[in-house]
This record gives structure tokens, sequence and C-alpha cells, in this order.
């Protein structure tokens, strides 16, 4: 267990098929862009450590099937998310116009108080571009998200994207607007976080060994 | 072995099958061997020009739209999907769209791409359409219909299932509240053709079309109880999100072709047990749901449930042959014309091989060559009439017997 994190929270991918949620999620986690990715079929993940004002944040991140049939099973990963992504395509107008309801989904499946940030994908393709930066960061700000328009492909904005939104879920738990202790919150203490809130002492002692080595 | 596929509705000769798909069919007539267990074939000579039909009109663009953007996404490393826009892509998008307009309220589902893809390696364009209409209305009914309710009850019967098999596993999956359609929505809808490695995925799909579903639940059992079956495997997972790493990063050795297989043959879960779950989670589904809202046609298990639900005539199970050796020209030749040679080839092909020259038979003189070995070509036509099938000879030695 050489994995030590402050908190640990679950992430989703949410979107219509074909936006590049799985390349996007790719692209954080390996810094590559994934050229012959197979589409999802249930669910896909990933796990990442990032370091966010100071914190060590793991982020599980769950990427779905965007296909409308397959999202009677997809909710089941919803259950406790603390962050979201909410992709579209900005070369496709139609997954643009698909995202009320995948947002009224995450909210009403996931948690009242996820964070989600939009990601206007496939920025690369802006000879293609169906969906003005303008409109979409107007709906953002509508449905209080945050917004930023990615590239999977050159890897432009993708971690932003997933710091953004960890630093904003931090940032509500130290306000106390987050409790990470209720349940389904989709935020976990880190064992590192744990030693400190539960026995400072013990805490103290480990964290001079941890400096020794 | 050899076998009869005309006579699959005779008991004894469906265990002779059955054992065959167990021992894995020949790579040369799998593609065939499928169409004929799916039923594929005798739906194909029951429509005839129903694909051609379909293939020529334009598809719905809300369904076109969607196909297409999967097209590449199909095993991409197979030599025969590699090329965007290739013959098998253009093949596949064939085969679904035609689905889409077969099936029009149940469209089209992407799970159903790698299904057609696999077929699509095997079998030409309509072939694996038919083939894919069973698999869709027959082996899983329900599968690929809005709302995915099929294969939510089936995750529930082979979570059920489980707590038989492996009840270490079934505790721990209960604990951490994950839910069967977490793991198995991806297993249940491709077949396993994206999980397990291609060798075993070819065994399996020859098991499955000749017994059904329960292959694909046996597989599921198998994998669940090799990864988390004992409390040493369940120490690193103690989390939902660990084990669902543990079950997408299954061992090699586990789905390796020889020890899956025994592993499957060996697990005592029969139709019965599936069909007795089925209906205690029907009762409890409709309790905590309601009705379902898509209402599937039965499932059938296996090869001989649908030929017994559809029973073919003779003349469905022919096989059309793709290469044609005109049979006047055999006929008409002289019995001296004929020996005179005989004894020409015999001299001059000795040594010629004992092969069959597949696929030239459709050369004239090639026709003469089989002539001379006709000790060989009977054996090889024991109970097929050369004069009356018009059928070349090759085709019917692959097609007869399997």
């Amino acid at each position: 267990m050489s994995e030590t994190y402050d908190f640990l929270f679950k992430f989703l991918v949410i979107g219509n098929a074909g936006t590049g949620k799985s390349c996007l999620l790719h692209q954080f986690i390996e810094k590559k862009f994934k050229d012959d990715s197979n589409h999802t079929i249930g669910v896909e993940f990933g796990s990442k450590i990032i370091n966010v004002v100071n914190k060590f944040v793991k982020l599980q991140i769950w990427d779905t099937a965007g296909q409308e049939r397959f999202r009677s099973v997809t909710r089941s990963y919803y259950r406790g998310a603390a962050g979201a992504l909410l992709v579209y395509d900005i070369t496709s107008r139609e997954t643009y116009n698909a995202l009320t309801n995948w947002l009224t989904d995450a909210r009403m499946l996931a948690s009242q108080n996820i964070v989600i940030i939009l990601c206007g994908n496939k920025k690369d393709l802006d000879a293609d571009r169906e969906v003005t930066f303008l409109e979409a960061s107007r709906f953002a700000q509508e449905n209080e998200l945050m917004f930023l328009e990615t590239s999977a492909l050159t890897g432009e904005n993708v971690e932003e994207a997933f710091v953004q939104c960890a630093r904003k879920i931090l940032n509500k738990i130290e306000s106390g607007e987050l409790d990470p202790e209720r349940m389904g919150s989709g935020i976990q203490y880190g064992d590192a976080a744990l030693r400190q809130l539960r026995s400072p002492r013990r805490a103290q002692a480990e964290s001079v060994q941890e400096c020794g080595c | 072995m050899i076998i009869n596929l005309h006579s699959l509705h005779y008991s004894s000769h469906m265990v002779t099958v059955k054992l065959r798909c167990q021992k894995g069919i020949p790579p040369s007539l799998r593609g065939r061997a499928w169409l004929y267990l799916s039923g594929g074939k005798v739906k194909r000579e029951q429509n005839l020009g129903r694909f051609q039909e379909l293939d020529s009109e334009c598809g719905d663009p809300k369904w076109v739209d969607v196909i297409e953007k999967d097209l590449h996404r199909q095993f991409p490393f197979h030599e025969m999907f590699a090329a965007r826009g290739g013959h098998g892509q253009q093949d596949l998008f064939r085969v679904l769209k035609a689905y889409t307009l077969y099936r029009p309220e149940e469209g089209y589902c992407q799970a159903q791409a790698p299904i057609a893809a696999v077929l699509l390696m095997h079998m030409p364009a309509e072939d694996a359409f038919w083939s894919l209409v069973q698999i869709c209305e027959k082996y899983l009914p329900g599968y690929y219909s809005a709302g995915l309710e099929a294969i939510q009850l089936d995750g529930e019967i082979l979570f059920s299932l489980l707590k038989r098999v492996s009840p270490v596993a079934h505790r721990h999956l209960k604990k951490h509240k994950i839910d069967p359609v977490l793991y198995m929505t991806e297993w249940f809808m491709c077949a396993f053709s994206r999980t397990l490695p291609w060798a075993s995925v070819l065994r399996v799909w020859d098991m499955f079309f000749c017994e059904g579903v329960r292959v694909i639940f046996r597989v599921g059992l198998v994998l669940l109880k090799c990864m988390l079956g004992s409390q040493e495997k369940l120490k690193a997972c103690h989390g939902q999100y660990e084990t669902m790493e543990r079950l997408r990063a299954i061992e090699p050795l586990y789905m390796q072709e020889g020890f899956l297989i025994k592993e499957i043959l060996e697990l005592p879960v029969s139709e019965r047990d599936i069909e007795k779950e089925h209906l205690t989670q029907l009762r409890r589904w409709k309790e905590t749901h309601g009705e379902l809202h898509c209402k599937s046609p039965p499932r059938m298990h296996g090869a001989r449930a649908i030929m017994a639900a559809e029973p073919p005539s003779r003349q469905d199970l022919q096989q059309k042959p793709t290469i044609i050796v005109e049979p006047a020209q055999i006929i008409n030749r002289s019995e001296d014309e004929r020996k005179k040679e005989e004894k020409k080839k015999s001299k001059a092909n000795k040594k010629q091989s004992k092969k069959d020259s597949s696929l030239n038979t459709a050369n004239q003189d090639q026709a003469p060559q089989h002539q001379a070995l006709p000790s060989q070509s009977q054996a090889l036509l024991k109970d097929t009439n050369l004069q009356a099938s018009n059928q070349s000879l090759s085709s019917t030695e692959h097609d007869t017997y399997l």
C-alpha cells in the first residue's frame, strides 16, 4: 500500500456516444491519445492521484457508455459521485442539445451537490465547429457548471478539467458546504487524512517516519 | 468426428454435434456451422431476397449516424476492420443498418456491433445478418432492446447462480454492493468477444451457438469464481472500485482456452437452473419495477430448441453452392471417354495429392480430375447424389459434414 492521499473523489464522465469520453479519460491517465479505442459498453474506469492545493487527491473515474439505451445500466454507476465531466462534441450540435438530459440525470441520481464541469471536446476540430464557445459558456453559467473546451487528441485542457473539478470540491469541503462524512458524498478520506483527523499524535509520528524515507 | 448437420434434430446426432462444438469447430467450417446451428440458414432460405431488399433501402438517419460512428471502433487490430471504409467496415454497416430496418422498433444497440463483426469474420454479410437476427431474437432476446431489462435480469440470475458456485465471491460482491450490471454488461452483451483472448472467444462461441446462453452464464461464473473465489484473492480488493479493477484485469491463465473450456464443462449449471432462476428473478423484478416494458420473445436454449421451434424443410437446409459444376458435363460423358480420361489422368497425376483441389472446381478443366478419383469422391458423397444436386464437390464436402 504505497498509495497515500488525503482524499478520494469518485468522478463520472458522462455525455452522448462518440463525444470522446473514453479518450479524455485515457489522455488524463496515460497522457496519450487513444487512437484505436472501442466504444464503451457498460463502463470503463481509471484512477489517478493528483496534487491540488497541496492536497493529494485520488480520483476514481467511471467512464460510462454514451448511448441512450445504456442509461438504465449506467445509472448504477452514478450513485455517490462527487464530481463529473459532462462532455459534448463541439462539432456536433446534437451532443450539445442532449446536455440538459444528462444534467438532470446526474443531479438526480448522483447527488444534488455534485460538482460538474462542462467539457466541449474535440477542440482541435475547430473547422467543423457547430457549437460556439460563447453559447456553451452561457449554458454553463445558467446551470452553475464550470466550463472548458478540451482536446483529448492534443491533451489541451484535459488535466485542467479534472483538476478544476477536484479543486472546487476541495473548496466546498473546506467551506463546510460538503461533508465528506455524509453517506454517498462520493468523498472518502485517504489514509493520510484519516490519521490526522482521528489520531493526531500517531499521524505526527508517522509523518516523521515518512519524511525519513 | 463427422456429423451430418441435416439431422441435427435427431437427439443422438445432437449429442455428437454438441461434443464436436465442445471440442472446437474446425476453423474452415466454423462460419457455416454457426449459420446452421443458429438457424440463420433456415431464416435466410425462408426469406430469400429480404436482405438484399433491406440492403438497398437507406436507413433511418437516427441510426445510421450512430452506426457510422462505431464502424471504426470494432476490432481495429483485425485485418478486416483495420482500414477506414474498407470491406469489413462496409459490410458491418450493411448488416447493422439492415437490422434497424428489419426491426425498426428495436433500432441499433452499440453492443450489436462487436457481435456482427465477429460474425463477419466468418461469413458473408447476408449470412452474418441472419445469424445476428437469430442471436438477437432467439439466443439473447431483449439484450439489445431499449431499457436493457433483459440484461439486468440476467445480471440478477448470474448473481444468484454465483451463490451456489462460489459463496465467497457472492458474499464479497454483496457486501460491497456491486450491482451485477457493473461487471457483466459487456461480458454478456458482447458474448465475451471483447473480454477473452481470441482462441477462447471462438471456442465459447462454438458452444454458445450449440447450447445457448447457459454457456455465457458459465463463462461468467467461472471468471467470477477464479478472480474472487477465495479469501486469499479478496485481500487486495477491499472496496467496490478495487473489485471492479480486479474483474477488469482477469488473469490470462483463467481465460486461456484449455483451462476455461474445461472449467465451463465441469460447471454444473443447466438450462433448467437458468430457467428456474429466471422465473424467480422475474417475479422479484415485477414486485420492485412493475411489468417489463419490453416484451421479448422467449429465450431458446441452443440449436436444438431453435430447430424444434421452427422446423426447417429439407430444402431450407440445402447448401446453396458458391461454386457450381455443371452436372450435364459429368453425366453426358460416355463411359469410354471417362475411362480413357481416367487412365490419362492417373498416369499424369500419379503422385498428385489426395487433397481435393477445393476452390477450382468451377473450372471446367478441373471437372474430370474429380472423376479421375472416383473412390475418393464417392467416399465424400456417400449420401448426396451428385447428378441431382448440382453442387460442387468441395462445397458438398464442406457443407454436409461437420
